[in-house]
């Protein structure tokens, strides 16, 4: 399962696709079973230079509640940071919120390491 | 200290009118990101986890009050109500956004504060002593030689593209508070019998993925010709740093394949070429530029304070923080007076938009309305009369700043980590809580005496991890966070690079580890040793044994 993330061009905010629309909250994103649609997603997401900063694809996965971000890297840019939890998405709380903090497991995240090569 | 002129202040007003057209430009998507993003990060506007990053420079740490409160009112305004002091003594803002970006740079061109070269391959912001002008044991007050220098290499065109990032620490005392060895350049100022002013030129020191202490390339420099002899060493490095390899551009990496000694001669045949005369600063704009730095008008007060010394002993509070915290002042009477952004438990170099009005506010009541920012992450006030030490500290302590713990296992650097940072590997800021957590009872850290440990979140070494006496690494294994321990190392006089203890540990068997090396060093030392005194006489082998005990 993928989602498609950037940041927002404006703030930086974090944001997940959804038919073609940009939501803050991972709870929100489209996931994509099938790739050729993930990248066809992703495709529209690139030409949208006016709003967007380096969209990427992120590997998702079921876990105990829900579903989320394989990398940890990812879970967290879906949270905010640990040193302050009132800062960022995770301050919001929530039953999608929990379900990310609680969730484990962890690979790269792929779409991330190929934006740090291409830098 | 300097004030910006009015050549400055347009230069500022320039800058951040060019960066507001820029910035419409990419919001109406005349520009793309591949177009704008070394723009922006020309103005020190980074692209991290969360939000966009503000790095400001703060020129060799020295902030007057005003300063202050214009970066306070920035972390209230357009952060969330704090920001973050760096081991470049810069301050960073991690919640900004691009739309107010360009404010945000007015209103510190305002009080002359900028965020110009605070990245890109150019020369950066160039540290210094913070003690400078305030301690005895210096030649000369450092900050004179770097503003010469920030004037020199501001929009300096020749040096604006070099192979990579370039910066410069100083130091004119004879113990290194800057750091210099861990430098592109580091130099050290010295005065001969005859009062001649030189520098000792360091070159190619660095830490990130291959440390190096920066070697000696020339021993007396005559101070007058410092911009040419470093417009000498930057025309060798963009002539044969290597633009081909990101991982292999420093100048560290040049001087060591060349070898100190041909870098040298390269360096040398350049400056013999150069006609001095059009590069060095003249006499007379360095006597300006004196003039800014010269002192503040101390009163003569005699070297002994009753209010301290009565505060000292009525208090035990004052008395561990007398002890940590204040230091001698080159003036009798006066102290430095060290303002720990450590909190055990606290993020450290965070301070919020109230505690940096409460330190502007302490500086224009007690130390001629100026403030200091350290490598170390932690701040200072440099000339406050030891009578009002005692008021001082409980300001302080009623702004959660009085942390008695310089240079204790508390005070801790830590960069932002995988919390923030685009480029790290694993998270920092929690690793340096959970220790200072750790070690908070102030008689506990006290027994352990100093005991400096840096972490990096990545292989960058932000946090300077090569050169802690426990220096610690976060890597990523498959995803997950890792931690690769060193001992040994020393940013300082006796610099050295830290030796790595054994396989990474997890997360959350770093705290234990330090606890255990702790135990070690306790148990080993003999007489006043400190932590790295003990190290470098037995080695690995005790500490590795303790830690690694369970998997034998």
């Amino acid at each position: 399962m993928k989602a498609l993330t950037a940041n927002r061009l404006a703030d930086g905010e974090v944001v997940f696709w959804r038919g073609g629309a940009w939501m803050e909250r991972f709870a929100d994103a489209e996931l994509f079973d099938d790739d050729a649609q993930a990248e066809a997603a992703e495709g529209h997401a690139k030409a949208e230079i006016t709003c967007l900063v380096d969209p990427y694809l992120i590997d998702v996965v079921e876990v105990e509640g829900g579903v989320a971000p394989l990398s940890y890297r990812e879970r967290l840019r879906a949270l905010g940071p640990t040193n302050k939890p009132d800062h960022g998405k995770q301050a919001a709380g929530g039953a999608d919120i929990e379900v990310l903090a609680h969730a484990h497991g962890a690979a790269r995240s792929t779409g991330r390491v190929n934006l740090i090569k291409r830098k | 200290m300097y004030r910006y002129d009015p050549i400055d202040q347009a230069m500022l007003a320039d800058r951040a009118a060019e960066f507001r057209e820029q910035c419409a430009r990419r919001l109406a998507g005349d520009l793309t990101e591949d177009q704008f993003k070394p723009l922006r990060l020309m103005n020190g506007l980074y692209l991290q986890l969360h939000a966009y990053m503000l790095r400001v420079a703060i020129p060799y740490g020295t902030l007057d009050s005003d300063q202050l409160r214009a970066l306070a009112r920035v972390a209230r305004t357009y952060d969330r109500g704090y920001g973050h002091f760096t081991t470049r003594t810069n301050i960073q803002f991690h919640w900004i956004k691009l739309r107010d970006a360009p404010d945000i740079l007015d209103d510190l061109a305002k009080v002359g504060l900028h965020a110009i070269q605070t990245s890109g391959n150019c020369i950066r912001n160039i540290t210094a002593d913070p003690h400078a002008g305030a301690t005895a044991d210096e030649v000369d007050d450092p900050r004179i030689w770097v503003e010469a220098m920030r004037q020199w290499s501001t929009f300096h065109p020749e040096f604006a593209f070099l192979p990579r990032k370039f910066k410069i620490a100083v130091t004119a005392a004879a113990k290194d508070r800057a750091a210099i060895k861990i430098y592109d350049v580091g130099l050290r100022l010295h005065r001969d019998d005859a009062g001649e002013l030189s520098f000792e030129v360091h070159v190619g020191g660095g830490l990130g993925r291959t440390p190096y202490i920066g070697p000696v390339i020339r021993e007396r420099l005559p101070a007058r010709h410092l911009l040419s002899y470093l417009q000498a060493i930057l025309r060798v490095f963009n002539r044969h740093g290597r633009r081909d390899n990101i991982f292999k551009a420093r100048i560290k990496i040049l001087v060591a394949a060349l070898g100190v000694e041909e870098f040298s001669r390269q360096v040398e045949e350049e400056w013999a070429k150069t006609d001095k005369a059009q590069v060095d600063l003249p006499d007379v704009e360095l006597a300006r530029i004196r003039a800014a730095f010269a002192p503040n008008g101390f009163e003569t007060l005699p070297p002994v304070s009753k209010a301290f010394a009565a505060a000292r002993l009525s208090d035990p509070a004052f008395a561990r923080f007398a002890r940590h915290n204040v230091m001698a002042h080159k003036v009798p009477g006066y102290a430095l007076v060290n303002i720990a952004l450590k909190t055990p438990g606290e993020t450290p170099g965070d301070a919020s938009a109230e505690q940096m009005e409460v330190v502007a506010d302490l500086a224009d009541r007690y130390s001629f309305g100026e403030a200091r920012v350290t490598y170390e992450q932690n701040l200072l006030l440099p000339h406050v009369k030891l009578d009002d030490v005692p008021a001082v500290h409980a300001e302080l302590a009623a702004a959660g700043l009085a942390s008695a713990n310089i240079g204790l296992i508390s005070d801790i650097i830590a960069c932002p980590g995988l919390d923030y940072c685009a480029l790290a590997n694993a998270r920092a800021i929690p690793i340096a809580q959970d220790i200072a957590r750790k070690f908070a009872d102030p008689e506990v850290a006290e027994k352990v005496g100093e005991l400096k440990i840096k972490i990096s979140g990545c292989i960058n070494a932000c946090g300077h991890h090569h050169v802690g006496h426990i220096g610690i690494l976060g890597v990523d294994k498959k995803g997950e966070e890792f931690y690769q321990l060193t001992l040994g190392g020393s940013g300082e006089d006796n610099a050295s690079l830290g030796q790595i203890l054994g396989p990474a540990l997890p997360a959350d068997g770093v705290t234990r580890a330090i606890d255990q090396m702790v135990e070690v060093y306790l148990k080993e030392r003999t007489g006043e040793e400190r932590f790295l005194d003990t190290f470098r006489r037995t080695g690995l082998t005790p500490f590795k044994e303790a830690v690694y005990a369970e998997a034998h």
